[in-house]
């Protein structure tokens, strides 16, 4: 079965048409995903202000003691939302330049702060290794949020 | 009177290039999102802070210094993107019951902010690392509820079930500033 195909049969199923259908619920996942971007903007931002010498003086260490957790909830939340938000409309998505660029940001944005981002933190390292990083961290995720607003467009 | 402007503005050349200029309207409206990061994230922080429940070892008064001044920056960024995205639609976006409740959520932020500036945070010398006192929680989660509502009603403005030509009873006509249909 070619993706497209797969794609056609997402769409067809009963979660598919359930949320397609509905007048509320494809708005209400859609808001969940945007307050949960908020919590993980201010998770990320919160302990990158400080790496990079413009926030809080606290050890960076520290500051991920909290912020670590709303971050994973945050992923949590928008990748749940995200999935349900897919499959109301999957067929619509398949070749969507924008969802490609977007789920490949996001592989990147996960994998550069599951990998990089969180382990130099939680390690109280400092140093223009984490700056880069950093950076790279706020980059990636910016992407995947331009990208994602950017399929209602495209 | 307000009418009249919103009608005005939708002449004026701005208004136009803005609404057919599809990158243009996207990239603004990218830009809004994105600047809910940082805007509604770092307030979203501080008021975990002001709740007592998260960054307990970092002071109140270094949590105030050191993030309101990026939380302002984002809040500049959403009214400079926010007025571009009004003045692309104005008619249908003042009209909008969302957008009137958005505004709503955001005035009422507005105040718990004031309360929160001028009469909360005047001792915080007393509570910096220790336990916080009750008023600061509640302006935390009045912050956090209405910060919250404001995004949800702004996603909700581009859904049309209450537009005016959908408008049929007396009190949404009253509430969205619509003419009442009579069909």
């Amino acid at each position: 079965m070619s993706l497209y195909h797969t794609a056609q049969a997402i769409e067809a199923s009963a979660l598919g048409q359930t949320i397609r259908e509905s007048t509320w619920l494809f708005p209400a996942i859609e808001s969940t995903h945007l307050l949960a971007l908020a919590l993980l903007g201010g998770s990320i931002l919160i302990m990158s202000l400080s790496i990079l010498g413009w926030g809080l003086q606290t050890p960076v260490a520290e500051i991920y003691k909290s912020a670590h957790r709303y971050l994973n909830t945050a992923v949590i939340v928008l990748v749940i939302t995200g999935v349900f938000l897919g499959i109301s409309e999957p067929v619509k998505l398949y070749g969507r330049q924008a969802f490609l660029v977007k789920m490949i940001s996001l592989v990147v944005a996960l994998a550069v702060t599951y990998f990089a981002f969180n382990p130099l933190v939680k390690r109280g390292q400092s140093g223009a290794a984490l700056r880069l990083v950093t950076v790279a961290t706020i980059a990636a995720w910016l992407m995947v949020a331009m990208a994602g607003r950017w399929i209602g467009f495209s | 009177m307000l009418e009249e402007l919103v009608t005005k503005l939708a002449d004026t050349p701005w208004s136009i290039a803005l609404h057919e200029s599809l990158y243009m309207y996207a990239i603004t409206e990218s830009t809004h999102v994105m600047s809910i990061m940082l805007f509604v994230g770092t307030i979203a922080m501080v008021d975990l802070r002001l709740l007592g429940i998260s960054y307990t070892k970092v002071p109140v008064s270094q949590m105030l210094s050191k993030i309101l001044p990026w939380t302002i920056a984002g809040f500049v960024l959403l009214v400079v993107t926010g007025a571009m995205l009004f003045l692309a639609i104005p008619i249908r976006t003042y009209h909008s019951l969302w957008f009137r409740l958005k505004i709503l959520m955001i005035v009422i932020a507005g105040v718990n902010i004031a309360i929160f500036t001028f009469k909360v945070e005047r001792d915080k010398a007393a509570w910096d690392l220790g336990p916080v006192p009750r008023k600061s929680k509640i302006c935390a989660v009045i912050s956090l509820s209405a910060w919250a509502c404001v995004i949800v009603f702004g996603r909700l403005i581009a859904y049309n079930w209450f537009d005016c030509d959908s408008i049929t009873s007396p009190t949404m006509a009253e509430l969205t500033g619509c003419p009442l249909d009579p069909g």
